[in-house]
């Protein structure tokens, strides 16, 4: 009889719970530090947008460092689980990796995590929009800074291979190749083509609407700055589009009346010449 | 470290192909093959702004290329098109007083917007033809217009030039000649073209000869 030493079995190693597992909380450190960091730069894309002139860019440009903000932890998670998996779990040597290993299962905990936070955060951004485009009035009255409520302003804009016609059809369709708008005064837009679709954008008002042929959209602006904005064409309408550009001019109410009579004073003293014979 | 530097070289070698197709583009977009026509300068002349340098630019408009003779005897690739003449590439001195004299050869019809019947940026915002002072046309009696764009830009000045041109009744014989003056300012590159649509039936006119430069648009530089 020989003597066997019988060896005693092992202690069960410890459970360790996945959140005390060394990836997840390296993963959630890098989460935490990107998410930081995208919070803290969330101002940055609405800068970038260049100055507001106009009630609607100061809402483009709030929804535009909210939304960046909310999308700030999104994108760290993927960018931290991507950094995490490329710095440690990269394959050295000169040899072909291994098969992958076993598929995942499901973990129920997860899946449910991440829809419930996804619906929440696509629920918000989808009620946030709805909301923004309801509180854009079309020709609707309006009250201006100091209480009073006053019709908008209408302003007709006509997009034609490579220029923008602005007329004044409240002050005797008088026309402008540039547009001129008084400060803090509701302004409609209603704006169609000549020929192709265009698209009128006033980039520091956070106007962008298509100018479609035989069709008139709506859009208004309440701008808010004084000063010269540029006009231009969104849409690639054919070889000139680039140089359809514009001014959009605002003034002060005592300027726009100035500026007012001296169109209406220079399209009342025309000068025509004899009509040619050929004329239809 | 090999594959490090097989990397930086690919990424390398691509960046500098997109570069360098950019550049080619660009440039040549920038540069005309159109022949230019300079502005002629006859002498120093005294306006409401001191003495300018005063210079005269002219041209012609024409119902085909094959009447107006700058694409050839044969009209060139496309003799049936309108066309300004000698060309559409002008070069204009800076800070000066320009005036330009355009004989207007071809017929019209009405103009789809009225804006482009009247005269725009010029000296006391009127023209001439045939000597008649005017501010309009009637909108049922435009050949053709010649209209600068002017582009907001910080790095030059502010440049609307737009002027009818009437039509005549005796198309490619008695031209209707229209004169208009303005001012130039600091150099810089803009564009004009013709805002009447007169080209074949495509883009609501505006195709063919509206939208090829050399025929109903060009550059203009300020020199």
């Amino acid at each position: 009889m020989t003597d066997t030493q019988v060896t005693p079995p092992s202690e069960a190693p410890a459970e360790t719970r996945w959140w005390q597992r060394v990836e997840v909380r390296g993963i959630f450190w890098l989460w935490l530090v990107f998410t930081v960091v995208g919070l803290a730069l969330s101002w940055v894309p609405a800068w970038l947008m260049g100055i507001s002139a106009s009630v609607q860019m100061d809402e483009i440009k709030q929804t535009m460092t909210i939304f960046t903000a909310l999308s700030a932890p999104v994108a760290a998670l993927i960018w931290a689980a991507m950094l995490y998996s490329i710095l440690k779990w990269r394959h050295k040597g000169d040899e072909p990796p291994p098969d992958d290993g076993p598929g995942f299962r499901t973990n129920v905990p997860s899946v449910l995590a991440w829809t419930i936070a996804s619906a929440i955060l696509v629920l918000f951004v989808f009620v946030w929009g709805l909301l923004k485009i309801a509180s854009v009035p079309v020709a609707s009255a309006a009250t201006d800074s100091s209480g009073v409520v006053s019709a908008p302003m209408t302003v007709v804009v006509t997009g034609q291979q490579w220029v923008w016609n602005f007329t004044y059809p409240g002050f005797g369709n008088i026309q402008s190749s540039e547009l001129v708008l008084p400060i803090d005064k509701q302004t409609d837009f209603q704006v169609s083509s000549s020929d192709v679709i265009h698209s009128f954008w006033i980039v520091e008002m956070g106007v962008k609407v298509d100018a479609n042929a035989g069709v008139i959209t709506s859009t208004e602006v309440t701008p808010t700055r004084l000063g010269s904005y540029e006009v231009r064409c969104a849409e690639l309408c054919g070889m000139l589009h680039a140089a359809m550009e514009t001014h959009a001019r605002v003034v002060s109410e005592e300027e726009f009346k100035v500026w007012i009579a001296q169109t209406q004073a220079e399209a009342n003293s025309q000068i025509e010449p004899p009509a040619p014979e050929g004329a239809e | 470290m090999k594959r490090i530097a097989f990397l930086a070289v690919t990424v390398l070698v691509g960046a500098s192909f997109v570069v360098l197709t950019g550049l080619y583009f660009s440039k040549s977009s920038a540069q005309s093959t159109l022949p230019v026509l300079a502005a002629t300068s006859v002498g120093m002349i005294d306006t409401p702004n001191g003495a300018m340098n005063h210079a005269v630019v002219e041209l012609s408009s024409w119902p085909d290329s094959v009447t107006g003779d700058c694409h050839g005897s044969d009209g060139g690739n496309h003799p049936d098109w309108v066309t300004f003449c000698s060309t559409t590439d002008l070069e204009l001195p800076a800070h000066s007083l320009v005036t330009i004299k355009i004989s207007q050869y071809d017929g019209g019809e009405t103009i789809t917007n009225a804006y482009f019947a009247q005269v725009h940026g010029t000296i006391d915002g009127t023209a001439t033809v045939d000597g008649f002072t005017f501010t309009q046309i009637p909108a049922d009696s435009v050949g053709h217009t010649f209209t600068i764009h002017g582009i907001p830009s910080p790095s030059q000045d502010d440049l609307f030039v737009s002027v009818p041109l009437q039509l005549t009744e005796a198309e490619g014989e008695t031209p209707k000649v229209v004169e208009f003056s303005f001012y130039t300012g600091s150099p810089g590159t803009y564009f004009w073209n013709c805002e009447f649509p007169c080209g074949d039936g495509t883009y609501a006119r505006f195709g063919g000869p509206m939208s090829m430069q050399g025929y109903m648009a060009g550059h203009i530089s300020v020199v």
